[in-house]
């Protein structure tokens, strides 16, 4: 399994508290993700999945904890320099740049790369074009291995769900990531889609070699393509280990009979 | 369509597969260059031409192109970076108050008072900026209208320096051609017509090289989703910033060529919040976030209101005007250069060549891809520009 001869920790989360007002999305919570990884991260609505998230890319400031990744504190940085660490994300509810082409949105992953200058953007540098050109080639690539070619000179906005999932996963690969971050990548997917996902998320992560934390509801996938399973209810860690540990885990079996039908 | 890959290794496309629907016209090949030769041709016979009108109709050009430079920077900041402005007469009357007080008060040479007004009006984006971070939308629309407001207002305070209310002459002396042009005082206009005219250009070219680049790239990811453009690692802030002072500089230069062609500057004249209007109705109505929109809308803000009045004289006019406006954004709510880019589309798209259809096509001896107009889907981007 990859990552499992690393022994440092690729993401440390220890001890995270995030409170909305009265509302406390996350309490003392704790868990690794290991490089080259697979974790899979489960819980009933409202857990604080997200939350989480949120807290890695920095958008939300945890009252209490530290998040590290590498070994770098991450609280300490800011929200732009996260995806350049390594670090890239798609959203729950899709966050694409609607107007802008397929192409535009998988290219703007790599926001974080140097030759984003205005002055060489004003005067057309050689070297930041030169730059661009090699970008965009990885762009066309990606777009061509999520079978996005059709549609990549369309705005992303008016296209179907699934194929803006696709979307966003290319974007989030276009930054080289070496962890990413899945807010519900089966989130409104047919069946067929469903597994057809979780071969492509495999098969990504042995070419790519990122580690991946995969908040999902869809059980099968989850527990089919996780290495290691963190389970949360209530914003706290009720159960981590391997997807049939965590799958049996009396605590787990009680959040989900409990809630959610 | 909507099937998940599960291949990891690029799948080589159906060959002959369409890369648009319609014609493909590939940038940068003998066509698409021949093209934008010609247009620039078309765009100089044009120019020539126009300077042997008499000066009356050349002084309206002249008003056109400045007004044009002015839209193209306001462009940058509310078009392309979605951040709306109605302080942007305060830039207009900044560019055209430093060289106004640069050359009467300080016998400065005219043209050499551009540079400052362009970093001057440079340094007041980056500061009226700066709230941008914080407040959003209409609220930030509202801090730019107190900048519009307050202008004409530090105007009339710093009298010594601007004339205040009573205005500020620039002498037709002071504005003399440079000797080498071999225009006289008394033609001016015709120095002017191709100073704003060369100045417009090179502005439509700069920001062509800006919205095609990556730093273009993020203006737009700002515009779209904030959020997410961070997570791509886009520097928002500086993004916000550095856009506003660039729509500044360019708004100023406008200003600045103004100066010049009027002659006369007052607190009350070009610099209230009715010129920040008129830039974002010309913007609007020739095309936000379009190259040549707001050459467009230049056009319309100074020769409607002429139409309008023969139409409807007296004071009816400007009721025809604003019903004409009204008009006109329903009917063309991507403004008349994103309604054209739209309808060319139909008809060809401009696909870069390093589309891997493309590429392939030239490894395979198959021809060109074949136009099938099969392509469902939304209408294409109003983002993208087309060639001149
Ligand atoms: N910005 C916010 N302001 C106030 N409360 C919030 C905010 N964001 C999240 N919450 C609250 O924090 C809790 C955790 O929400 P979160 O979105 O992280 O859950 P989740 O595990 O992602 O759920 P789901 O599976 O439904 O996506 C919820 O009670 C939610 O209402
Ligand atoms: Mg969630």
């Amino acid at each position: 399994m990859p990552g499992a001869d690393a022994h440092d920790p690729l993401l440390e989360v220890r001890g995270v508290a995030v409170r909305f007002g009265g509302v406390t999305a996350l309490r003392d919570l704790s868990f690794d993700v290991r490089p080259g990884e697979i974790c899979g991260l489960i819980g009933p609505n409202g857990a604080g999945k997200t939350t989480l998230f949120n807290c890695i890319t920095r958008i939300y400031e945890p009252a209490e904890g530290s998040i590290r990744f590498a070994g770098r504190d991450l609280l300490a940085v800011p929200a732009h320099r996260i995806a350049g660490l390594g670090i890239a994300r798609t959203f729950q509810n899709l966050a694409l740049f609607g107007s802008m082409t397929v192409l535009d949105n998988v290219l703007t992953g790599a926001a974080a790369q140097p030759g984003t200058g205005i002055v060489p953007g004003l005067l057309a540098w050689p070297g930041a074009t030169r730059r661009t050109a090699a970008l965009r080639a990885r762009a066309w690539e990606l777009v061509e291995q999520l079978e996005l070619l059709d549609v990549a000179l369309l705005p992303a906005a008016g296209l179907p769900f699934g194929t803006r999932k696709r979307v966003e996963l290319a974007r989030a690969l276009m930054a080289e990531p070496s962890l990413l971050l899945l807010d519900e990548p089966a989130g409104g997917l047919t069946h067929a889609e469903v597994d057809e996902l979780g071969g492509l998320l495999v098969a990504l992560r042995d070419r790519f070699g990122f580690a991946a934390l995969l908040v999902e509801h869809h059980m099968g996938l989850v527990m089919g393509i996780s290495d290691r399973v963190v389970a949360m209810d209530f914003g706290r860690r009720i159960a981590a280990g391997s997807p049939d540990e965590v799958r049996r885990d009396p605590a787990v079996v009680a959040a989900y009979l409990g809630r959610a039908a | 369509m909507t099937a998940v890959a599960d291949r990891p290794t690029t799948t080589p496309a159906p060959r002959g597969r369409p890369v648009a629907p319609g014609r493909v016209l590939v940038r940068g090949s003998a066509a698409h260059r021949g093209l934008q030769v010609a247009g620039l041709l078309l765009v100089v016979a044009l120019l020539v031409w126009a300077s042997t009108w008499p000066l009356f109709r050349m002084g309206q050009l002249t008003n056109v192109f400045v007004l044009a430079i002015a839209i193209a920077g306001l462009n940058l900041v509310t078009g392309y970076t979605g951040l709306l402005s109605i302080g942007h007469s305060a830039f207009f009357g900044l560019g055209a108050y430093t060289t106004g007080v640069l050359v009467v008060q300080y016998g400065f040479d005219a043209m050499l008072t551009v540079p400052v007004a362009i970093g001057f009006c440079f340094v007041a984006g980056l500061l009226v900026g700066l709230p941008s971070l914080r407040i959003h939308g209409l609220y930030l629309a509202l801090v730019t209208l107190a900048v519009g407001v307050a202008f004409p207002e530090l105007v009339r305070r710093f009298d010594d320096l601007t004339g205040g209310a009573a205005g500020l002459v620039i002498r037709a002396r002071l504005l003399t051609p440079p000797e080498w042009t071999g225009i006289s005082r008394a033609q001016r206009g015709i120095w002017l017509f191709w100073v704003s005219a060369i100045a417009l250009v090179l502005v439509l070219l700069l920001v062509r090289n800006l919205t095609r680049s990556r730093a273009g790239l993020a203006m737009r990811a700002v515009r779209d989703h904030e959020l997410a453009a961070a997570a791509q690692g886009v520097h928002v802030a500086r993004v916000k910033i550095l856009t506003f002072g660039l729509s500044a500089a360019i708004t100023g230069l406008a200003g600045a060529l103004f100066a010049m062609y009027v002659g006369a500057l007052a607190p009350d004249g070009s610099f209230t919040l009715l010129k920040s209007i008129e830039l974002v109705t010309g913007l609007v109505l020739g095309g936000a976030a379009t190259l040549l929109g707001p050459v467009v809308g230049a056009v319309a803000v100074v020769f409607l209101p002429y139409l309008t009045s023969l139409v409807a004289p007296g004071p009816v006019s400007g009721i025809a005007f604003g019903v004409l406006l009204i008009a006109l954004v329903f009917l063309m709510p991507e403004g008349v250069v994103g309604r054209a880019q739209i309808a060319l589309r139909r008809v060809v798209t401009v696909v870069d060549a390093d589309h891997p259809a493309l590429a392939r096509t030239a490894r395979d001896p198959g021809g060109p891809p074949e136009p099938d107009g099969q392509q469902p889907g939304p209408p294409p981007s109003t983002d993208e520009d087309q060639p001149r």
